[in-house]
């Protein structure tokens, strides 16, 4: 017998690759929730990491952060706050390349 | 909007279960809560006594920190401490501007209070006291406290 599939439907689920029950500490909402000010979670309310490595929505942190008092620290840790950028990691595999590592000038 | 957002959220779980010593008064709306606190080891200094917390929140909370003041009534005294004023401002780093971190909310300002008091032998007011609960008309947040001292 020879079936032929003519259509078919994909449904797929997303969500922050956090811990399940975690909570970001300034807002309080579930991280693949929005912060308060947001309806609709994803790319529209995203999360920042921090090189502490905590965790806040961005718009959370960012609030924070514009306050003079928050000295730019991370409320957790208050160490300043730095977001952990995406390209460190990528740096890190060049440089055990000898043929892409970089001389300085 | 930000602030009773949050505000739900810690009265759910305020209403659900609070530390031993801490009690929840009144949360009729998102501006202003009552808590009582009781310290519950033995300290003379504090014995048979409760104390009552006024937090008044800002429409940025938790960005911005709650001004938190003891209030006086027939029932409840202002609790002695080297950082409490007779006119119950309280000067405590937590609730600075300074101090204030978002991540703190009302259970753990009321934790710190009863820990600050849990901790302090001394029956005393800060330096400067009369003057001061005489003289200031500023709100708790605007006053520039120095820190005299971190040890109690």
């Amino acid at each position: 017998m020879k079936v032929t599939i003519k259509e078919w439907n994909a449904v797929a689920a997303w969500r922050w690759d956090m811990p399940d029950d975690d909570v970001c500490g300034i807002c309080r909402n579930p991280y693949d929730s929005t912060c308060s000010k947001c309806k609709f979670p994803g790319d529209e309310c995203p999360l920042l990491l921090g090189e502490c490595n905590h965790t806040f929505h961005m718009h959370c942190i960012f609030s924070w952060l514009r306050q003079e008092s928050s000295q730019e620290k991370c409320p957790m840790c208050r160490q300043p706050f730095k977001s952990k950028s995406q390209e460190a990691p990528a740096q890190g595999t060049q440089a055990q390349d000898p043929d892409t590592t970089a001389t300085p000038a | 909007m930000f602030a009773s957002k949050r505000l739900s959220k810690e009265l759910s779980k305020l209403h659900d279960k609070l530390p031993p010593g801490i009690t929840l008064i009144k949360a009729d709306d998102f501006t202003e809560w009552l808590m009582d606190i009781r310290v519950i080891d033995s300290n003379p200094l504090y014995q048979d006594e409760v104390y009552r917390l006024k937090f008044v929140f800002s429409q940025t909370y938790p960005i911005e920190a709650p001004e938190v003041v003891f209030v006086k009534d027939e029932d409840h005294p202002i609790p002695w401490h080297p950082h409490v004023y007779s006119n119950g401002i309280i000067c405590l780093d937590l609730l600075d501007r300074q101090g204030w971190s978002p991540v703190h909310n009302v259970e753990s300002v009321c934790v710190s209070l009863q820990s600050m008091l849990t901790s302090n032998t001394k029956q005393e007011r800060p330096p400067g006291d009369e003057h001061f609960v005489k003289h200031n008309k500023q709100r708790p947040k605007d006053i520039n406290f120095v820190f005299h001292d971190n040890q109690v």
